[in-house]
């Protein structure tokens, strides 16, 4: 590091800093907008914060389930939710990663078959920015209006950004592995698709399988999120509760969250660790 | 040759951890696609289709319906409708983003020092000690706590707490990638090579300096990867969150929806999805830029 690049440095520090004041300033951003006058109430929610809710807050009719019980089976229906668009989306990522991979598309092929690679190249690219720059709740939203309320269109909502960014990083890992093996193997008279299912992909397993359950555990929070609109996952819930000022219920769906991703970031660190070999 | 190849085969790197932990998602997979109930349907297709082809129809901007496709008259409808709210809502989508990430990378690089361990043993490698456990594990919990919670529901819970102003988009925004940002720059400070510590601790350093003079210094470029990483993801979420109610892009397109205008919503959400290549492609550069200079 030198004297200029220190200058650079603090020139990024700088402009960050400025942008900050401007997006404080566009949004009207006023410290005193923060103690408003619903200090009682942010004080009744937080202090539930330590005695979460064990049985329902309000009288419920007989025979209701218990709520503990709600509570795992919501959680259930969201583990539902994450797992379906995650198979969904594991095999979208790995064909369309394919596809999506300069190494293979562009430099592989040959003669004429080259232009309708390189055109089926760019096509996937597109659709597959195109698909993971909408946020998944904006592409719940289209289906809701497009189809009714299913839970099909849920799923696939979920597993559609997640197919593009899968595909992207799958498409990337393959690009940038080591190519001595493949060299070899084309060099033998391998096939590209012999050298994509037998040379490339085992290389780039572990990668992807660390980097899908680090994806599942998005999805897991989508699709607690899924619940605002309608669907029974978790936070159809903490919404419901909410509105009905129960805190305590609101805190222990909060915490089975929680724990439902906390256990899967837990599960998908060991993994990556394991995988580091 | 075929013995090799069989010895080769098994000589090669396996967990069982890695194993279980596939099977267990394949069983997972595999249930709810044939016991999950996702395809079957309560709604006939034919009502399905009727649906759809309503949908489609009025995606059309209502201005234009009926007159032959030009592609004149699709540009100034644009242009009316980024003249009307669009520009004003890709700002404040953009200003939302931009904020949250400055709050939440504060708040996310002051929970990352108590949370380092080597810091909160105050940079006496090989054994951790009380110090540690008290001042390390409770931060790393705070974090665990405010990445596990999404965006939208810190929002929509903030959104009553607060009351309808910008506030409770930036905090839930900040709060979720201050949990992210926290994690991931314990973690550099974590892996930084520890020489420089040990040493300036050997001749007396305190811990604050040496984590301004030696630690803070080292692990800057990857933090402000970090930082730039988050805020692509800041951008995403930013276009959604205003469907809470507070006017951006996400408002727009509730309010379109609701009132069954789905040219305007469709505009929005293609507007949207621009936003996030733009804030792609700005971020890529920064990166590239900070790669370069540090």
């Amino acid at each position: 590091m030198n004297r200029a690049s220190s200058g650079q440095r603090r020139m990024v520090i700088i402009t960050l800093a400025i942008a900050g004041v401007w997006a404080a300033n566009a949004l009207k951003l006023n410290p005193i907008d923060l103690v408003t006058n619903n200090t009682s109430i942010i004080y009744d929610f937080f202090s539930r914060a330590l005695s979460p809710a064990m049985d329902y807050e309000s009288d419920v009719p007989l025979g209701t389930k218990p709520l503990i019980v709600k509570t795992l089976s919501a959680a259930w229906q969201t583990i539902l939710f994450a797992a379906a668009a995650m198979g969904i989306s594991l095999i979208g990522g790995v064909l369309f990663g394919f596809l999506a991979s300069s190494s293979l598309m562009i430099e592989s092929a040959r003669g004429t078959v080259k232009y309708i690679t390189v055109t089926l190249y760019g096509l996937v690219r597109f659709l597959m920015a195109l698909i993971r720059s909408i946020h998944e709740l904006l592409w719940a939203v289209l289906f809701l209006v497009a189809f009714g309320i299913s839970e099909l269109s849920a799923v696939i909502a979920l597993a559609l950004p997640c197919t593009g960014i899968l595909a992207k990083i799958f498409s990337e890992l393959i690009d940038e592995t080591s190519r001595s093996a493949a060299h070899a193997i084309r060099g033998g008279g391998g096939t590209p698709i012999q050298v994509y299912f037998f040379v490339l992909l085992p290389q780039t397993i572990p990668d992807l399988l660390a980097y899908s359950f680090y994806r599942f555990e998005c999805l897991l929070r989508s699709s607690a999120v899924l619940g605002f609109f309608g669907y029974p996952t978790l936070g159809f819930y903490i919404a419901a509760s909410f509105e009905n000022l129960f805190y305590g219920e609101v805190w222990c769906y909060l915490y089975t969250l929680f724990l439902l991703v906390a256990i899967v970031d837990i599960w998908s660190n060991q993994i990556r660790a394991e995988l580091k070999l | 040759m075929k013995d090799h190849l069989i010895q080769l085969y098994r000589a090669r790197p396996k967990t069982n951890f890695v194993r279980l932990s596939l099977l267990v998602m394949a069983l997972l997979i595999s249930y709810t696609w044939i016991g999950g109930g996702f395809l079957s349907s309560n709604n006939s297709i034919i009502q399905r289709t009727e649906n759809l082809e309503r949908f489609v129809g009025e995606l059309k901007p209502y201005e234009l319906r009926g007159e032959s496709f030009n592609i004149y008259s699709y540009l100034s409808w644009a242009k009316t409708m980024m003249a009307e709210k669009g520009w004003q809502a890709a700002e404040t989508t953009l200003a939302i983003s931009v904020a949250a990430i400055v709050l939440g990378g504060i708040l996310g690089n002051l929970l990352a020092i108590p949370a380092s361990r080597n810091f909160a043993s105050n940079f006496n490698r090989d054994h951790l000690n009380l110090s540690a456990l008290l001042l390390a594990g409770p931060a790393r919990l705070l974090l665990i706590f405010l990445r596990t919670i999404p965006e939208y529901v810190w929002a929509f819970l903030l959104l009553s707490l607060i009351g309808p102003n910008a506030w409770p988009l930036v905090l839930a925004l900040a709060l979720h990638n201050a949990g992210i940002i926290g994690k991931l720059s314990a973690e550099v400070i974590e892996n930084l090579p520890d020489q420089p510590q040990v040493s300036l601790h050997s001749t007396g350093a305190s811990r604050l300096q040496i984590m301004l003079t030696a630690v803070l210094p080292a692990a800057l470029a990857r933090l402000l990867l970090f930082f730039f990483y988050r805020w692509e993801t800041c951008v995403r979420e930013a276009t959604i969150l205003g469907m809470l109610g507070i006017v951006s892009l996400g408002f727009w397109i509730q309010d379109a929806r609701a009132r069954n205008f789905y040219d305007e919503m469709i505009f929005f959400i293609l507007l949207g999805a621009l936003i996030v290549v733009i804030g792609d492609v700005i971020s890529t550069l920064v990166r590239t830029h900070i790669r370069r200079i540090f």
